[in-house]
């Protein structure tokens, strides 16, 4: 019996009867699906934004540099707030910088599925598509759990910057075992990132595989029909 | 003709196209060790803000260790990206020959008269051709330097590991100068990795190119090719910019180590702003990254619209 669903493009879709992959089957291309769509027109706003606060974090190290190298005692709580500003700005540049990463490895994948498909609707044959791997939902839990690890992090760390109210040696010191504690969350955020980007690549390397394979069948049902 | 050193090998013709190749394998296996690295400096560090009033000395042992360590983790996984992009430069030759396969059968019988010259399309400008055209000298550079620079990045984040361990134990002077020399050298080291990351796109790139245009040219019909979009030129320049910025903050930790260490003022002033534009450079050099990617999507759908046209049409 064959089962028939209804997609979000509201073309029927056909499971597909493989042994090495799972597959919908439809008449007409898939085209992109939700994510894919959203990260196409995500991908520039999260560059651009990681571009503006690398230069404000660098404009506010040269700015906390300067009041460091003035080596006045009562600037000492300006610069450990300065501290914790400069980090927050620049790691909303890195999630930033990282999602656009993963965004544009969507839209890679977006291009594979729409197009693979355009192709096999010319070719007048059923229309394969790769449902979403392991690695792709992976890629996109990965990416919410990294940019969590960062972004409340940053939040943090102008809270402490707020919270430094003078210039007392035990808010100096808890200002100071802040940025330690939030800085190696952070670095696990960034790495969780890093290993989204590889799982979405690993997903890239499935789909050229997927449609290697495709495409010689597509044209071998010609050659026999 | 001198001959391209290619570090990638085409897989041989007759190879099974549905085999899966072992990089995503190992690269995802290297990819939890880095995660796993990070992790435990991670603990410790958060851990060691603990011992900031009680002992000062340990806590700055463990922030130099941990920071080895770190970056070590974050090497790992970049060097785990690498492998996996290798496995999609395969992908993309074992594709190119079965496109070629299946064009000779799916495009419709008859010659169409060829048109050169340049064209607009919907993914930009670009130039027809009767045979493929050369390949960019960008292209044959970035074919050739990946391995180089993953190599260096590797050595280099060795070594600066090797310098946190070192200060990890020492105090004073001898801190601030291995501190110095483990910071720049990671740090140098991450960005050659990016920059070999960065390569390996362009390499992607390159494939594209050639196997796009060994694909039409292999069943008669006009080679349309993109001509390079302003996307890669940013790439490319971002890339060089961020290239800068890692070898300049080298160079600025250097001399921290060897002029400064002894003169803690200054050594603080100048490591207040080094250690944000080391970052900012890493971010460059992402940044590039992005726009790599950006550009492989629009090379993609470009192709994808080529061959339905070739397959719709035969011209």
């Amino acid at each position: 019996m064959t089962t028939l669903t209804m997609n979000e493009f509201d073309l029927p879709v056909r499971p597909g009867h493989r042994d090495d992959y799972l597959v919908d089957v439809t008449d007409h291309s898939l085209g992109r699906n939700l994510p894919q769509r959203v990260a196409a027109r995500l991908w520039a706003p999260m560059l651009a934004m990681a571009l503006m606060a690398f230069l404000a974090a660098v404009v506010l190290a040269a700015v906390r540099a300067g009041l460091v190298s003035d080596a006045d005692p009562a600037d000492a709580a300006t610069i450990a707030r300065l501290g914790h500003i400069t980090a927050g700005v620049m790691f909303i540049g890195f999630a930033s910088v990282f999602s656009a990463i993963t965004f544009a490895i969507a839209r890679i994948l977006g291009e594979f599925r729409s197009g693979g498909g355009l192709i096999q609707e010319a070719a007048g044959v059923e229309v394969e598509t790769l449902r979403m791997p392991a690695t792709a939902k992976a890629m996109i839990a990965g990416m919410m759990l990294a940019m969590m690890l960062i972004l409340v992090p940053v939040a943090l760390h102008f809270v402490a910057a707020g919270s430094v109210v003078g210039s007392a040696e035990v808010d100096l010191l808890r200002a100071e075992q802040w940025f330690d504690r939030l800085e190696a969350v952070r670095r696990v955020g960034v790495s969780v990132y890093l290993a989204s980007i590889a799982l979405g690549l690993a997903t890239v390397v499935r789909v050229l595989r997927f449609q290697t394979v495709r495409i010689r069948e597509v044209a071998g049902s010609r050659s026999v029909g | 003709m001198a001959r391209t050193i290619q570090w990638i090998s085409r897989p041989e013709p007759g190879t099974d196209h549905r085999a899966p190749t072992r990089h995503v394998q190992a690269g995802l296996g290297l990819v939890g060790i880095g995660v796993a690295a990070v992790l435990i400096a991670a603990v410790a560090g958060y851990g060691g803000a603990d011992q900031i009033a009680a002992d000062p000395a340990a806590a700055g042992s463990t922030r130099a260790w941990t920071f080895g360590l770190t970056v070590t983790g974050f090497a790992t996984i970049k060097t785990a990206i690498a492998i996996i992009l290798v496995g999609i430069v395969l992908g993309l030759w074992r594709r190119v020959d079965g496109v070629k396969h299946a064009l000779r059968v799916l495009k419709p019988a008859g010659r169409t008269p060829t048109t050169t010259g340049p064209f607009e399309s919907a993914f930009g400008s670009g130039t027809a051709t009767a045979s493929p055209p050369r390949p960019l000298a960008i292209h044959t550079m970035a074919k050739v330097l990946w391995l180089p620079m993953l190599v260096m990045g590797g050595m280099a984040v060795a070594a600066g590991l090797t310098a946190a361990i070192v200060a990890s134990g020492a105090t004073g002077d001898a801190l601030r100068q291995a501190s110095a020399w483990s910071q720049g050298l990671t740090f140098l080291g991450e960005t050659f990795l990016l920059s070999g990351i960065s390569l390996l796109l362009g390499t992607i790139l390159a494939g594209l190119r050639e196997g796009g245009a060994e694909v039409q040219a292999d069943v008669g019909v006009t080679v349309r090719t993109l001509d390079m979009p302003a996307s890669a030129k940013a790439f490319i320049a971002l890339m060089a910019v961020g290239m800068m910025i890692g070898i300049a903050q080298f160079a600025l930790y250097v001399n921290l180590a060897t002029n400064l260490a002894a003169d803690p003022a200054a050594f603080s002033a100048w490591a207040a702003w080094l250690g944000p534009f080391r970052e900012a450079g890493l971010g460059i050099l992402l940044s590039g990254i992005v726009l790599a990617l950006y550009t492989i999507s629009r090379v993609l759908g470009f192709q994808f619209s080529r061959i339905r046209d070739i397959v719709a049409t035969g011209a």
